[in-house]
């Protein structure tokens, strides 16, 4: 019979662990089926992230084995936040002849490389929510090839983060994209785009929105096409304009997919590194996870390191915790 | 939500139609002697119909759109065709080398290069990829470590994805918000531990992985990648699982399986597209992972190094290969693009209930 227990088939060492699985409540099977997902979970996230912040407790040791010296409580991020912390003179010679990291040039890394990351998950998630926006009203249409639209539409988000860094800096590599022409004809660039961070930048903003729009292009669809059609038949009756049924119909109910759509967004601009590494390298456009890798490998501050790290988390929670505020306050139905 | 779509324009596409043939005839019997040009006329049709004004602007959004997302893989392409010498006269729409002649603008004060006829194409890079560097041995890497995390996640996501969403349990809300938490934390949170972890040397590993550690091996990435993309996983599948009846369950439970064997041959095989969407994100998403993929390797094809550093080795090692770099990149980018014109809908659904769940 096809429905025998596998017990029988799995031999011994297999079917004693399923009998005894057998026999247990149905709470005691619910943590035994979690048990491997919480253990790859544990050696992966929990146990590293406390890890982390264990180590940005203690002191750099630059020069011994042991890349960790003494316990200095919260120096680290006291350091860092006043702009004691120096780290070799990476970014500071390389570029900055702009006034881009408007903080200043002698100004500490880390308030570069926060204003980096803030200003790019702002700007970002801003221009990928208007254009995302467009988008999903376009392919919440229904004409002929609308399947092909969005294949075209998300291709660009399927694509790995190393050919999109690619793309871009080939696009606006001066001796073979057009992109540094255009844009020096515009007035916008300088000669090297991809060595002035300012420049560097803007690649790094439209490389972003070129790929992740999909993205929200596709939660706001979602949002959308969860709306009634009904109400649009009312409001065409009682004589609203295309605009009004966008405005007072669209808007408000695709308001908490919005939020969401952004909230996700947010937290993964927050994490750029693989694109910065991949076109304009990590000197010249310092954001938080380039700066924890720039002192663990270049000037070997594991302790420095895992302060920025946890900094990180820091702000992402932070960004976390506005969002859901916003979420509960727009009725979303958010647990 | 789709069927209610195809449902509901029928109804619809009337309404439409009539009003805009009516108007169009009104207008054009109420000002028929008017001497208008194209523009004007185009101007005043759209003002009396408004309706045509949104539908054009549908379509100029369509096509920019269009444009937008698809024209830098067309410029990819033009540039791994352009023979290596004449790299630096590449131009936007032709590859270099391509015989141009300047013509002088009206209006304005300036001169647009025009090509005219067709250069040489240079197909042999794609060939060269291979030569210059072993770049399939890094394709092969690629898809050896995102296969296996896919299998991973896919085994251990059902199992938890069926426990939260079948099963009623002490803690399950909070262990539900441990998963999501997670996902919140940056990669680089959880690096600088990994790291020391997987360079240590551990002596039981010895007989296993020739130098000790888990440094160089695909170990190093795919565990990582596997806890990271997990909790999207367990979302997914959850959804999936819980839309099963209680009842197919009960009756493989009464026809005598055990409680795993319910799981994988009733309600596993019946969410196949909720697998088949997790796995198909799993997949896209660990083979275009970039922090831990660059970093837990040193970069050699040997060691397990994936795709990326294949194509980051054509920027940095040899002097200027730009054509072999946009060629490597076409050929790593089509697994991918494949896979999204074949699985879209799965890509579409599965990104729209992870995030909806949440």
């Amino acid at each position: 019979m096809s429905t025998d227990t596998r017990a029988d088939e799995g031999g011994s060492l297999l079917a004693r662990p399923l009998d005894w699985l057998e026999t247990q409540s149905e709470e005691v099977y619910a943590y035994v089926l979690l048990a491997p997902a919480f253990l790859l979970l544990a050696v992966v996230a929990f146990y590293p992230l406390i890890e982390t912040f264990r180590f940005s407790l203690l002191a750099d040791a630059v020069a011994s084995a042991d890349p960790f010296g003494e316990f200095v409580g919260f120096d680290n991020y006291v350091a860092l936040l006043t702009g004691d912390t120096n780290f070799t003179q990476q970014f500071v010679s390389i570029s900055t002849t702009d006034s881009f990291p408007f903080v200043g040039f002698d100004a500490p890394f880390l308030q570069q490389a926060l204003f980096v990351t803030l200003a790019f998950a702002i700007l970002s998630v801003l221009f990928e929510t208007l254009i995302g926006f467009g988008q999903a009203l376009v392919l919440d249409q229904d004409f002929y090839g609308r399947r092909w639209v969005r294949v075209s539409i998300i291709i660009p988000w399927a694509i790995p983060i190393v050919i999109q860094g690619m793309i871009f800096f080939l696009l606006f590599n001066p001796t073979i994209g057009f992109g540094t022409e255009f844009m020096q004809w515009l007035g916008v660039f300088g000669d090297n785009p991809l060595s002035s961070s300012t420049d560097s930048f803007l690649i790094v903003l439209v490389a972003d929105i070129w790929k992740t729009t999909a993205f929200m292009a596709l939660l706001i669809l979602a949002g959308l096409q969860s709306i009634d059609r009904g109400l649009y038949d009312v409001a065409k009756v009682s004589g609203a304009s295309p605009w009004q049924r966008f405005r007072y119909i669209t808007l408000p109910l695709v308001a908490p997919a919005l939020l969401v759509a952004m909230l996700f967004r947010t937290m993964d601009a927050m994490r750029i590194y693989g694109l910065i590494d991949s076109t304009a390298g990590c000197e010249t456009v310092p954001s938080l996870t380039c700066l924890v890798i720039i002192a663990l490998q270049e000037s070997r501050r594991w302790a420095t390191a895992s302060a920025v790290a946890f900094l990180t988390a820091v702000v992402i929670s932070a960004f976390v915790l506005v969002y859901l505020l916003a979420l509960r306050n727009s009725d979303g139905g958010v647990a | 939500m789709s069927a209610d779509r195809a449902a509901d324009e029928p109804a619809d596409a009337p309404d439409e139609v009539d009003p805009t043939v009516e108007m169009a005839d009104q207008a054009g019997l109420d000002e028929p002697d008017l001497d208008r040009g194209i523009v004007e006329a185009w101007a005043a049709k759209m003002i009396s119909n408004p309706d045509r004004a949104y539908r054009a602007t549908f379509y100029v959004a369509t096509i920019f759109f269009l444009v937008t997302t698809l024209f830098p893989f067309y410029w990819l392409f033009v540039i791994a065709v352009t023979p290596r010498n004449a790299l630096s006269t590449t131009g936007v729409l032709t590859p270099g080398g391509t015989p141009r002649v300047d013509v002088d603008l009206p209006l304005i004060d300036a001169a647009l290069s025009v090509p005219v006829g067709i250069g040489e194409i240079n197909l042999a890079s794609f060939a060269q990829i291979f030569t210059t560097l072993p770049f399939h041995r890094y394709i092969f890497n690629s898809f050896l470590i995102a296969t296996v995390a896919t299998v991973a996640v896919l085994l251990v996501g059902s199992l938890a994805g069926y426990v939260f969403g079948r099963l009623r349990f002490r803690g399950r809300n909070a262990m539900l918000l441990l998963v999501l938490v997670t996902s919140f934390f940056p990669p680089a949170a959880f690096f600088i531990p990994l790291n020391r972890l997987f360079n240590t040397n551990v002596d039981v590993l010895r007989p296993l992985i020739s130098a000790g550690s888990l440094y160089n091996t695909p170990y190093a990435i795919f565990i990582p990648l596997s806890a990271i993309f997990l909790p999207l996983s367990i979302f997914i599948l959850m959804t999936f699982y819980s839309q099963i009846p209680d009842g197919l369950e009960d009756a493989a439970r009464v026809e005598g399986t055990t409680r795993i064997g319910a799981l994988f041959r009733v309600i596993v095989p019946l969410s196949a597209p909720g697998v088949a969407t997790a796995g198909v994100l799993t997949f896209i998403s660990v083979y275009n992972e970039y922090f831990f993929s660059s970093l837990m390797t040193d970069g050699q094809p040997g060691n397990w190094a994936p795709m990326l550093e294949g194509i980051l080795r054509f920027q940095g090692e040899f002097e200027v290969l730009y054509n072999l770099m946009a060629a490597a990149s076409i050929v790593a980018v089509l697994p991918v693009a494949i896979l999204v014109v074949v699985a879209q809908e799965k890509i579409v659904s599965g990104l729209t209930t992870g995030a909806v769940k949440e």
